[in-house]
C-alpha cells in the first residue's frame, strides 16, 4: 500500500515543481519528462497488480476457458460459479469462520493488551524500561521458523494444538511486541499537558486513555489495528504446523487446491480472491490511516 | 474560595539528586488573592505550581488548603482549575465540549453545563466559536477558551503557568488587562507563574520571588520594589536592571559608591561593616557633565526609548545605568559625574546578600 501512495505523492508534488523551472527554459523537455514520469507510474502499477487481476479474471471463468492452447475470454462466459461453489462447501466455508474469529480475537487482545502496555512504557518511567522494549523487539526478530517446533510442543502439552485458542494466544505473542512498538510512538506524539489537563479535569489514569489519548491517536490505533488483524489473518506458516482437522485456518485450505494429484486453478484462484478480499478492503477503507500512522510512527521512531 | 498555606514544601524529582528543585516554601496565599511566582528560569516555579495542582507529589512538606490538607489528593479533587503555556485545549473536541470537558467530568447536569459554557463564552467573547475545533483558532483565541475553560468550573483556585507567553507582545498586554479585569470579577484565588517581573507586578496582590529553588522575598509588589529583601530581588524586579555595586563605608552611616565621588546616606546602622553591597535605581540618579578631572566615569552608549533614555556609564570596570527623562546630549567618550542625593538607597550584606536593615 504504502508504495503505491508513495509514487501517487511524488506524482503529484515533486515533478510538477521541476517541471516548472525546466519549462521556461524548454516547453517541449517539460512534456517528456511528464510522459517518462506517467509511464514509469503505470508500468510500476502494473508490475504491481497484475499478478492479482489475473487471479481475478482466472477465477470468473470456467475451468476449460482457461486451459489448452487457446485461451477464451468470451465475456459471456464470464461466471460466478466457482465462488458459489466454494461458498457452499463447508470445508472452505470453516476454514474462513476460522480464520475471521482467530483474526478477530488477536487484533481485539493486542489492542487492548497493546494500548495499555504501549501507554505505560510512553508515560512512565520505571526500571528496566529499555531493557525490556529492547527485548521485546529482540524476541520479535527471531524467525517463526525457529519456533514452530517448540510451539508446537508446548501448544500439545497444553491441549491446545488444532485449536481456536490456542491460534489467537500464538498470533497475540508475535504480533503484540510490534503492536507495543507502534502504539508506544503514537503516544510518546501527545502533549503531556493534554493529560495533565485532563487530571485536572478529572480523568482517572484510565480515562485519560479512554478520553484523550485513545481519540487522539485514532489514526495510529485504526492502522495498528489493521495490522494486527492483517498479519494474523494471512499467516500461513504457523497455521500449517498448529493446526490439522479439527481447526482448519483459511490460509492453509486455500494453499492445500494445489493438490498433489490434481491442480484445481479455478478454485485455487478463486480461494485466493476471497482470502485476499479482506486484506484488500481493509487496506482500501483504512489507506488514508494506514500512510499518515505509518509517516507519524516514522517522524517519532 | 480557598486559602493555601505552604509549610515547609520541598521537591526532589529523583531521591537520588543531591539538591532540591523546590526547597523549604512556606508561605499563605490569603483567599481571593492573585499572587505571581517570580523567577528565572528553572528555578522551581512550574514545580511548585504542580505540587499545589497536585500534577507532583511534594516531597517534604504540607499544602493546606482551607485548613485541611491536600497533598496527597488527586488534583480533581483539590477545587482547582489550570491554564497551561500551551494552552493543553483537546484538539479532538470542540471549543464548547472543550469547556464543558472538566464539568462533564463531574457530571454535573446537562441544563447547567449549558448555562455554565454560555457564560464563560460570553464573558471570553468565544460565542461565534463555540462549533471550532482548536486547530481553527488563532493563538490569542485558544488562550481565551484556555481561560474560558478554567473559569467555566468555578474553581476556589486558579493556576496560571505563563499563560500569555505564546501571544505577540500586543496582545499580551491586552489580555493581561483582562486576566486582572476577570480576577476582580471571579474572585478565585488565583496563582500565576511567570519569569517577567512587569507581568508580575502589574497583575498581583502579592509576588513570591524564587531562585534555585528557594523562596527570596514574599510581599505586595511595592514591599518588593521599594525594599527588596536580597540582593537578587533587588536585581530581578524593577526596569531598567538596579546598579548594584561594591560600596564603602565611608563614616558613621555614609557608604562611597567604590571609584566614585558618589557618597551616600545609609539610612540604616551599618554595623562594623566595613564595606557593602549598594544598589541604586536607574531612574533615581541623574548625570552631570563634568571635566575629566571630576568625572566618575564616562559614557558608553545612550539608547534614546522615546520616553526616556538609558545611559550606561563605566565606572572602573563595572557599568552603571542612569534613565534620563526625553533625550540626552551625551555622547559615548563624554565624561559624566553621577547624582544621587535623595535617591531611595538600597543595602546588603556583602557576604549573604541579605538587606541590611534595623
Ligand atoms: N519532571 C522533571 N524531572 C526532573 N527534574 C525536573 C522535572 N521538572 C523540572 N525539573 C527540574 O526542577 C527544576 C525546576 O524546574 P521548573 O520547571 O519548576 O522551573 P521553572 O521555574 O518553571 O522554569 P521555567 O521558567 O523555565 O519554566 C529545574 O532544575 C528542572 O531541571
Ligand atoms: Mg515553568
Amino acid at each position: 500500500m504504502s508504495s503505491v501512495t508513495a509514487t501517487r505523492a511524488s506524482e503529484v508534488g515533486a515533478p510538477e515543481h521541476v517541471a516548472d523551472r525546466s519549462s521556461r527554459r524548454n516547453p517541449r523537455r517539460r512534456a517528456a519528462a511528464t510522459v517518462v514520469h506517467r509511464a514509469v507510474v503505470v508500468l510500476l502499477m502494473l508490475y504491481l497488480t497484475v499478478p492479482f487481476a489475473w487471479m481475478l479474471v482466472y477465477s470468473l471463468y470456467p475451468g476449460q476457458n482457461m486451459r489448452g492452447q487457446h485461451m477464451d475470454f468470451t465475456p459471456g462466459d464470464l461466471t460466478l460459479g466457482s465462488y458459489a461453489r466454494l461458498l457452499s462447501d463447508s470445508t472452505f466455508t470453516v476454514p474462513i469462520r476460522n480464520s475471521l474469529i482467530v483474526a478477530a480475537a488477536t487484533t481485539v487482545l493486542c489492542m487492548a493488551l497493546g494500548s495499555l502496555c504501549a501507554y505505560v512504557f510512553a508515560r512512565f518511567r520505571f526500571r528496566g524500561q529499555r531493557v525490556l522494549l529492547l527485548s521485546m523487539m529482540a524476541v520479535q526478530a527471531i524467525p517463526a521458523i525457529v519456533l514452530a517446533v517448540p510451539l508446537f510442543v508446548l501448544l500439545r502439552a497444553f491441549g491446545l494444538y488444532d485449536s481456536l485458542v490456542g491460534m489467537v494466544l500464538t498470533y497475540t505473542a508475535f504480533i503484540l511486541p510490534l503492536v507495543i512498538w507502534m502504539m508506544v510512538s503514537f503516544f510518546e506524539s501527545i502533549p503531556v499537558n493534554l493529560e495533565k489537563a485532563a487530571r485536572v479535569d478529572g480523568c482517572t489514569r484510565l480515562g485519560i486513555v479512554r478520553r484523550v489519548v485513545l481519540p487522539l491517536s485514532g489514526p495510529g490505533f485504526a492502522a495498528t489495528a489493521i495490522f494486527a488483524f492483517i498479519t494474523a489473518w494471512s499467516d500461513f506458516f504457523l497455521a500449517k504446523v498448529l493446526t490439522s482437522n479439527s481447526s482448519p485456518m483459511l490460509s492453509v485450505r486455500t494453499a492445500s487446491f494445489q493438490g498433489i494429484f490434481a491442480m484445481d486453478y479455478t478454485a485455487a484462484a478463486t480461494a485466493g480472491v476471497i482470502t485476499a478480499l479482506p486484506v484488500l478492503i481493509l487496506a482500501l477503507v483504512a489507506q488514508k490511516w494506514i500512510v499518515q500512522g505509518i509517516t507519524e510512527g516514522a517522524v517519532k521512531g | 474560595m480557598a486559602e493555601i498555606r505552604l509549610e515547609g514544601v520541598s521537591k526532589k524529582y529523583s531521591p537520588k539528586d543531591s539538591t532540591y528543585a523546590v526547597e523549604h516554601l512556606t508561605y499563605t496565599i490569603p483567599d481571593g488573592d492573585f499572587v505571581s511566582l517570580l523567577g528565572p528560569s528553572g528555578c522551581g516555579k512550574s514545580t511548585t505550581l504542580n505540587m499545589i495542582a497536585g500534577l507532583e507529589s511534594v516531597t517534604d512538606g504540607s499544602i493546606i488548603v482551607d485548613g485541611s490538607a491536600v497533598e496527597d489528593l488527586e488534583p480533581h479533587k483539590r477545587d482547582l482549575a489550570f491554564v497551561f503555556q500551551d494552552y493543553a485545549l483537546y484538539p479532538h473536541l470542540s471549543v464548547a465540549d472543550n469547556i464543558a470537558f472538566g464539568l462533564k467530568m463531574r457530571r454535573m447536569p446537562k441544563a447547567e453545563i449549558r448555562r455554565r459554557v454560555k457564560d464563560a463564552a460570553e464573558r471570553l467573547e468565544l460565542e461565534g466559536l463555540l462549533r471550532r475545533k482548536p486547530k481553527a483558532l488563532s493563538g490569542g483565541q485558544r488562550q481565551r477558551v484556555a481561560l474560558a475553560r478554567a473559569i467555566a468550573r468555578r474553581p476556589g483556585v486558579l493556576l496560571f503557568d505563563e499563560p500569555l507567553s505564546n501571544l505577540d507582545a500586543l496582545l499580551r498586554d491586552r489580555t493581561r488587562a483582562e486576566l486582572k479585569m476577570l480576577h476582580a470579577d471571579i474572585g478565585s484565588t488565583s496563582v500565576y507563574v511567570t519569569h517577567d517581573q512587569e507581568e508580575a507586578m502589574s497583575l498581583s496582590d502579592r509576588i513570591a520571588v524564587m531562585s534555585k529553588g528557594r523562596l527570596e522575598q514574599y510581599g505586595t509588589p511595592s514591599d518588593i520594589y521599594l525594599r527588596p529583601a536580597t540582593e537578587f530581588v533587588a536585581g530581578f524586579v524593577g526596569k531598567p536592571r538596579m546598579n548594584i555595586l561594591d560600596g564603602d563605608v565611608v563614616e558613621r552611616g555614609r557608604v562611597r559608591l567604590r571609584g566614585t565621588r558618589v557618597v551616600v546616606d545609609a539610612g540604616t546602622n551599618l554595623g562594623d561593616r566595613t564595606h557593602v553591597r549598594l544598589g541604586l535605581r536607574p531612574a533615581e540618579c541623574s548625570l552631570s557633565t563634568v571635566s575629566e578631572a571630576d568625572a566618575d566615569g564616562t559614557v558608553v552608549v545612550a539608547e534614546p526609548l522615546g520616553n526616556a533614555t538609558d545611559i550606561l556609564v563605566r565606572i572602573g570596570g563595572d557599568n552603571f545605568i542612569v534613565r534620563a527623562a526625553g533625550f540626552s546630549d551625551l555622547r559615548p567618550g563624554d565624561p559624566v559625574r553621577i547624582d544621587a542625593a535623595g535617591v531611595a538607597v538600597h543595602l546588603f550584606d556583602a557576604e549573604t546578600g541579605d538587606r541590611i536593615s534595623e
